[in-house]
This record gives C-alpha cells, structure tokens and sequence, in this order.
C-alpha cells in the first residue's frame, strides 16, 4: 500500500505540474523587467526625418537630466500589435505631452529607416520617434520583443514596463501614476 | 608439437599486431584536435560568452546559435566588453542585470536555482548509497549458506523417500 | 452522391473500423485471457491484424490524398503544396501532428499485428496484446476524435502553405521522425510485456527472453534516430552544432538513457535471476517516458527550435501519461512481493556489479536532465519567475557522468560474472590505464591541452585497450586448439558470438561518437566575417573566396546564396554554396549550411546577411569542426552493431544437423 501511495504522488505532483503548465499555455516573454525601480541606461538615437524641425537631428535619454517622466515604446514595422497600438501612444502624447514626454524607438528592424518613417505617416504620429539601428538601446534596456513600453519617472527610474500592447485605460492610469511620483 | 606450438605463437603475434594497429589508427584523429590552434583567441571567448547567454528574441536558442540580428549585436557587444578588458563575469553580470536570471543558460547557484543543481547531486548520491547498502546485503547472502526451515527439509526428505 | 466518397470519407471511415477492430481486440483479448480461451484470443489476433490493415488503408488514403492535391483533405491543406516535390508530399505525412500520430498508430498497430503473428505462443502473449491494444486505442482514438487528418473541407482552397520550411528543406525529414517512432513503438512492446508478465503474476524471465529482440531493435532504432537528428540539425540550423540540449532533443534522450540502462540489466537477471523488479521498474520508466517526451513535445509548454505543429493534443497525451504512470507502476506496486526477489552477489567487482553502478548513473543522469528541462515550469509555478537552464547546465551535469559511464563500459565487458580473479583484472587494468595514458599523453604533445577532452581521450584509450583485450581473450585461446589463421578464428567468433561481438561493436561505435563530440565541442573555431567578393579570406589553413551571390528561383522555392571557392596551401579544393531556402508563400526561411566534409575537421559555411543585387560582398559565418563527422560514423558503427547482435547465428541450423548426425552415429 506504501508503494502504491508514492506512485500516486508522484502522479499527482507531475500531474499538477504540467496541468499547470497547460493552463499557463505557451511560456511567453512577459518578463519583469530586472531594472524595475532602477535608473535606465541613457542613449542618443537619430530622429527620424518628419519631425526633425521640431526635435532635432538626434534624442537625447540622459536619465540623470529628465525633465519630465518619459514613456518609451518599442516598436518595429513588422510587428502587427505595434500597429494596433499606434494610435493609443499617439493618444498618450495628445492628452498628456505637456506633462510627459512620449518617444518611440523602431528597432529590430534592420536598417529600414524608410519603412519606419512610412509607418509613422500611416498613424499620424507626431510625437518624437527615433530608431535604434543596431537594436543596441534595445538590449541595453533589456527587451525581448516588440512592442513592449517602459514607464520612467522623472529621477530616471523605471516605474512599469508594460509587454504587448497598451490601451487607453492603461495608459491613463500609468501616467498618473507617474505624475504622483 | 614443437612445430604446432611456434605456428600458435607466430599467429598469436599476427592477433596482437593487428590489436595495437587500432589505438595508433585511433590516436591519429584524437592528434587532430591540435590543428585547431590556429584560431583567434578573443573570437573564440567572444562566442563562448555568448553560448551562455539565451538569445532573448529567439524561441530556444543561445546567443551563440542563433543568427538574429539581436544576437549578433550582442556578440558585437561581448566583444567590445572583452577589448576593454572586461572578465567573463563582468560580460555576463551586464546582460544579467539587463535582462534578470532568465537569459543565463547556466542557472546561478542561489535562490531556488540552487535546486537544479543540488537535487541531481542529492538523488545520485542517495541512489549511489542505496546500491551500496544492498550490495552489502546481496554479498553477505552471497556469502552465507542458505537457511532452510526444518519444516521444508522435512518435506523435501519425504518427498525424495517416496520417489526412492 | 459524390459528397459521400470523398477521400476523407474514406480515410476517416477506415480509421473509424480500425479503432473499432481495435477495441475488438481488446475486449476479446480481455476476455480470452482471463478465460484462457483460445478461440477468443485467435480472434483478437486476427482482429490485430485486420485492425493494422484498416489503418493501412488510412495511410494510403493519405498518401493518394497528399499526392493528388486533394485540398478537401483538412491535413493536405495545411501541410501541402501544389509546387512541392514529390518526395515532400510523401513525407508530408508526419510534417505535422496529426499526421505524426497516425503514423505512429500505423507502426504500433504494425507491430502488434506482427507480433499477433509471429510471437511464440505462450501464456504472456494474450495479455500482451490486450496491453499493445490499450495503447493502439488511446492513439487511434487521439487520431479520430482529437486530430483528425481526414477532416473534410467542403469549399477547398486552391492551394495550400506546404510543411515547414525547415523541414522541407532536408530530406532527413523523411528518415529521422519514422526512426524516431520506430523506436519508441519497438520499447512498447517489451512494456507489453512485462505488463502482460505482472498481470499474470509471472514476473520471471519469460517476458524478457521473448521481447530481448523486439528490445534491442527499439533501442537500434532510437539511437539511430538521435544521431541522425543530431546531422540533420547540423545541416539545417546553420550554427554548426548538433545537440544544444533543446528540451525536444533532452526528451528524446531520457527514454534513450533508461532503455541503455534497461538493456544491460536484463542481462544480470538472465544470468544471475536478480533485478526482477529493477527491470520492470527500467522498461515502464523507457515507455512512461516515450509518451512525457511526446507531450511536452506536442504541447508546446516547453519552448523549443524544434517544436513543429502543436495542437490540441496536449491534455489528452497529458491524462494518458497519467494514466500510464498509475496503472503500470501501480500493479508494480500492487505486486512488488512477488517481484522482489532473493539477491545475492559474489563480489561486487564483477559483471554485475559494473552494470548496476551503470544502471544508477544512467538513471541519476536522466533524473538531471528530466529535472533541467522541467525545471523552469517548477519555479514558474512556485515563484511566477522565468528562468533558464540551457546547454552549460546539461553540460556540466553530463559529462562528468558519462566520463564514469565510459570507464564502467571498458571495464565492465572484461569482468567475469559473479566474481573476477585478482591477478587477471590487475593485469587488464594495468594494460587498459597505460593506453588511456599513452593516448592522453599523445593528445597533450599534439597540443590538447584542456581537462575534459584529455579525459575523454584517455577513456578511449582506456575503451580501445579493453576492447582489444577482450578480442584477445576470446581469440588467443581458440587459435591454440586449432591450426587456422588469426583471421579465420576471429570470423568465427565474430559470426557465432554474435550479441557479444555485436556489443563490442556498439561499445566501439560510442567510443568514436565521444572522440568527435569532444572535437566538435572542444576545439570548434567559429567566425563571422565579412567577405569582399574575390578577396581570400584566410580562415584556419584555408583560403576562401567569395566569388558572387546568387539568386534562383524554381516553382515552389527561391534560393539566395553565396559562391565561396575554398583553397588550402593554393590548391583548388572545392565551390561551397551556403544559402537560405524560402518555400511558396511560407514566410519563414530555411538557412541552408554548406559544409566540406573532412575526416580530421568540418569547414562550414552558413549565410549570416543579406546577398542583394550591386552589394559586392557578403557576410558569413566559418565553422571549424574537428571531428565531427566522427559521430554519425559512431552513429552507423553502433547502428551496425546492433545489427549484427540481432541477426540470426548463421551455424545454428547446420551445428544442430551435425549434432543430430553425431548422435546418430554414436548410436550405430
């Protein structure tokens, strides 16, 4: 009888385990951020060309000098949430530009700067997007897929990152989250 | 028979021959590894680095293996790092504190990682005390005459005196 | 009228009398067992064979459906293609799941009707079957209620996307997943077996003896099926390896661990009637892990390169598992008294003693390796984290393991049973550790210089000499009886000692697969570079020239690659073509390695960037392997082995003759 109890435990342990594992489905890269209440490294991107009048040939992410929290998303043409969600960042920058800075980086897409810049005509986007040719600010910010949105307060730090994509709701309530801060 | 006796050890020494001919033909390949040496030392770290690192946009592949533009990027990235004289740790500790515990290939020795590394030790080292206790006790049956009850040999006694 | 005789009416229907036959002979089975009637178990095996008839006709049907183009068919229009060779939409069969499991319940139902005809008539058979039958039933019902092949599209599309691109893109496609099945059905029957044996409450040798064959095959077929797939991953992966310890490559290692283990201790209970319950506890383990595999496979709760086509199979395969895992260990359980039996051991340095130490590694290192794959389902399921446990891990764990592993195989075989005389071990000893030394010696003046590959080339030093000494063992004293030459003796041996030449075959066979996975691993130099056309690039002794990419484009695939002339000391040696395959309308694309093999090393090229038009260099990745090549050579050494230990002894019939007529003689 003890040996019979052992055999249904041990069924019942990987039993539950991989029923867990059936629920959860497929492991996906919805990963907290290990910089989470961290400062983010800083970078400088080329803007790209429609809005270069008004920000410049170049961004600057200098998490010691914020003037304002930022809300950073990753985009890339390829990516079909990305275009689902333009409209809500643009939306974000809209309400809220005055209190917050919304900047789009285009990355892991290899040197497509002209997709890129037709990607932001298609949406009307008028907040300040830049690309990361290289995917560098990409790693150095730790993302794994595209779209995923970090949230930083004013200090520098990262507040939320959020993976997939973002809705209007969402973003009303992390940027008074932020403003809080 | 003296004739048949140095034929035997003639062929017996034709048996040996061939016997060493195949460590020599074996040893050859294993020579061959040394050609490798040529190579340039920081390529070699750069992807040895990288084979510990997962490439954090593939399915289920190391930096090393997968050609994804981020992972040559972050080759590119490990070799920079090691021309600044950066150490092994120091590479990896950058990209762990970037992406956390989930891209290293390796799980660290702390926290519940511990658990993947100890438990195979625990059980191996249990099952290996195990076999060592019942070979103990199958030596000493091995060893001992067989018991037999007074009762069964009785019977076995009957028995062969009917046959008889 | 025509709606009804469709080829999907047809395929479906002739699955539906399959498993139909198949719960036939099942109950039948059942029943006829446990009423040692004969007429009933007849019936249930022919059943058996009718049942693996029907879903012949499923296969066929598929077949004719695949190479007709016939879009109705649900399977053929989401795996084929119109443009597809021909050979593609054969082997479409198992491109994906649905496929994948009708083709391994035709080979389970063909081996169950095989064994319906061929297995010798005993009191296990019936029961046996009835076991086989429980599991052609659980994979024929998977088939037609959970992912049907058959199911028919009323408004066809025109075309279809064709099979995975990186499949496609080899023809080890049509080799690796039938081996890999034929391998995992070949271990279910010695499960039958010895499920049969402790329902029947005969859990001796019977169920072992009869199956050893059908054992050994399964075994054949699955390390035959691991190597391959490690080739078949090195010619399509484009990185220039073969095993990252991929949770779908670990989890078709473990059942190949356990049956490693498995088939040497059913030796100790042949010879030394010990280990009853150890043996049952090895081939339930191989078969429970055959089906885990398959789930965590097929589920897609584990992320892999190889997870191709997951459905919804995962919680059926899921409570079968289970299932399995309840009934077999628990009637083990339920009869663990009459298992156990009364162990005794002369010495522990012997035979037996060497295989169960191997055993518990064998098991321990499948332990490690089932622990690592799962591992980051445990902590996501605890913690919520996401965590890793990639190659480095398996590496460390492995290694060390088998480095012990391949000491016990080279000393094991040498060993006599129950006890080994002092003087003699002594001697093989000494003989076996000063090769293993001279090798490694060898190797260090060459230039190895690292511990792990010096390790594995004194193990095989080590290996060779006991091999060569136990040839000796087995040669020397017969040339002394007779006056023929050391090459006839040896061909007789080799002829009528089959299972333990062909053991030392296989043992030779690993011998080899280490030495290339420690070249391979060890010493493997790996490039990016960038290549201007028509600018030697020197790489490793070799000079390689870019000359121009190419595009081409034939109906169904369009190809971008590179020409890359390899010279060495300013020899032409040869034009590589390393490429990427895009297929149909299939967005992925298939990277398409070229490599130069070589006996001493691989040179291999693979495209790391774009070949446009006016873009006058390309990019590239170089591997140098040493001595890669050498582990499929292992791979078909150990296969062959396997081979010769189950062909049958030529002399057999003749010697039994020549007894006949000695007796006969000796009576005049």
């Amino acid at each position: 009888m003890k040996r019979l109890i052992v055999v249904i435990l041990v069924a019942t342990f990987l039993g539950g385990l991989f029923l867990f594992g059936l629920l959860r489905g497929q492991p996906d890269r919805n990963i907290e951020s290990n910089r989470l209440g961290r400062e983010m490294p800083g970078f400088e991107l080329p803007v790209h060309a429609p809005l270069l009048a008004e920000f410049g040939p170049t961004f600057e992410f200098n998490p010691e000098a914020l003037d304002k929290p930022i809300i950073v998303n990753f985009w890339a043409t390829w990516c079909a949430p990305c275009r689902d969600e333009a409209p809500v960042l643009e939306y974000a920058w809209q309400e809220y530009g005055d209190e917050v800075i919304v900047l789009g980086i285009q990355t892991q897409d290899r040197d497509n700067q002209r997709a890129g810049v037709a990607f932001m005509n298609e949406f009307g986007l008028t907040f300040p997007n830049v690309i990361d040719n290289s995917s560098r600010v990409s790693i150095d910010w730790g993302l794994f897929g595209v779209p995923e949105t970090y949230f930083i307060r004013r200090d520098g730090t990262l507040a939320y990152k959020h993976v997939g994509i973002v809705t209007n709701e969402l973003m009303d309530e992390r940027i008074a989250e932020l403003l809080q801060s | 028979m003296i004739h048949a006796a140095s034929g035997t050890s003639r062929r017996l020494g034709q048996l040996r021959l061939a016997l060493v001919l195949l460590p020599v033909l074996l040893i050859t390949l294993a020579g061959s590894l040394s050609v490798a040496q040529e190579a340039v030392e920081l390529e070699a770290r750069v992807f040895e680095l990288a084979g510990q690192l997962r490439c954090p946009v593939c399915t289920s592949e190391s930096v090393a293996e997968s050609s994804s533009p981020t992972s040559l990027e972050m080759r590119e990235m490990i070799q920079e790092q090691i021309a600044l004289g950066r150490s092994d740790a120091e590479v990896l500790a950058y990209f762990q504190d970037r992406y956390g515990d989930w891209i290293l290939l390796e799980p660290p020795k702390r926290g519940l990682h511990l658990l993947v590394w100890i438990l195979p030790a625990v059980v191996g080292a249990a099952a290996l005390v195990t076999l060592f206790i019942y070979i103990r006790r199958w030596t000493k049956a091995g060893s001992q005459p067989v018991e037999v009850d007074p009762e069964d040999r009785d019977r076995v006694r009957r028995a062969l005196g009917e046959s008889q | 009228m025509n709606d009804l005789l469709t080829l999907s009416t047809l395929g479906g229907g002739a699955l539906y009398i399959a498993l139909a036959l198949a719960v036939y002979a099942f109950l039948s089975g059942l029943i006829g067992a446990a009423r040692r009637d004969a007429r009933l178990q007849t019936s249930a095996r022919l059943a058996a064979v009718a049942a693996f008839l029907a879903v012949t006709v499923g296969i066929v049907v598929m077949e004719v459906a695949l190479l007709t183009d016939d879009f109705s068919v649900e399977y053929v229009a989401q795996q084929s293609r119109i443009d597809s060779p021909t050979w593609v939409k054969v082997v479409t069969l198992w491109a994906a799941l649905e496929g994948s499991i009708l083709l391994w319940g035709w080979l389970l139902a063909g081996y169950t009707a095989l064994l319906a005809i061929t297995a010798p008539n005993t009191v296990l058979r019936p029961w046996a079957l009835v076991v086989m039958q429980g599991v052609l039933i659980f994979f024929l019902g998977t088939t037609i209620f959970a992912a049907n092949p058959f199911t028919h599209l009323p408004n066809p599309p025109l075309d279809g996307p064709g099979p995975n691109a990186l499949l496609q893109n080899h023809w080890m496609m049509a080799v690796h997943p039938v081996l890999m099945y034929l391998g995992f059905v070949g271990l279910t029957v010695p499960f039958a077996y010895a499920m049969a044996a402790l329902i029947t409450r005969l859990p001796g040798q019977a169920w072992m003896t009869q199956t050893r064959r059908w054992t050994l095959t399964g075994w054949g077929f699955l390390t035959a099926a691991i190597i391959a797939g490690g080739w078949w991953s090195y010619e399509v992966l484009g990185w220039g390896g073969y095993w990252a310890w991929d949770p779908v490559e670990n989890v078709s290692f473990l059942p190949w661990l356990t049956a490693t283990a498995f088939i040497h201790s059913v030796q100790v209970q042949e010879r030394r009637r010990m280990l009853k319950g150890w043996n049952l506890l090895l081939v339930t383990l191989t078969f429970a892990l055959t089906i885990l595999g398959t789930f965590l496979t097929r589920s897609g709760i584990v992320s892999s390169v190889h997870a191709f086509g997951d459905g919804p199979v995962g919680p059926i395969f899921l409570a079968f598992f289970i299932l399995v895992l309840l009934f077999s260990f628990g009637l083990i359980a339920l009869r663990w008294d009459q298992v156990r039996d009364r162990a005794e051991l002369d010495d522990p340095v012997s035979r037996e003693g060497s295989i169960l130490l191997a055993n518990i590694l064998f098991l321990a290192l499948a332990f490690a390796v089932l622990l690592g794959t799962i591992f980051p389902l445990i902590v996501e399921a605890i913690t919520g984290d996401k965590v890793t446990v990639g190659a480095p891990f398996f590496d460390q764990v492995s290694v060390p393991v088998f480095l012990i592993i391949f000491l016990l195989m080279g000393i094991g075989p040498l060993l006599p049973w129950r006890k080994a005389q002092e003087q003699t071990l002594l001697r093989n000893l000494a003989w076996m550790a000063g090769t293993g030394l001279l090798f490694a010696l060898v190797a260090f003046l060459f230039g190895v210089n690292r511990v792990y590959p010096l390790l594995t080339i004194a193990v095989a030093g080590w290996n060779i000499a006991s091999l060569a000494l136990l040839i000796h063992g087995a040669i020397a004293p017969r040339l002394k009886l007779t006056n023929r030459s050391a090459v006839q003796v040896f061909r007789q041996y080799a002829f009528e000692s089959r299972r333990r030449f062909g053991s030392m075959i296989v043992h030779f066979g690993i011998i080899v697969i280490a030495l290339g996975v420690t070249g391979a691993s060890g010493y493997r130099i790996d490039a990016q570079m960038r290549f201007d056309y028509n600018v030697p690039v020197h790489f490793q002794g070799y000079d390689l020239i870019a000359r121009d990419g190419y595009r081409e484009e034939v109906p169904g695939r369009v190809t971008i690659g590179a020409i890359v002339d390899v010279e060495r000391n300013g020899t032409y040696v040869t034009t590589l073509r390393p490429r990427i395959n895009s297929f149909g309308q299939s967005q992925m694309d298939a990277p398409t390695p070229d490599v130069l093999y070589r006996p001493m090393h691989d040179l291999y090229l693979s495209l790391a960037g774009d070949v446009l038009p006016g873009q006058e260099f390309v990019v590239l990745r170089v591997v140098q392997s040493p001595l890669v090549s050498w582990i499929w050579i292992g791979g078909l050494i150990a296969v062959i082995g396997t081979v010769w230990a189950l062909l049958p002894r030529p002399g057999r019939q003749r010697q039994r003759v020549t007894a006949a007529k000695g007796v006969a003689r000796a009576h005049d």
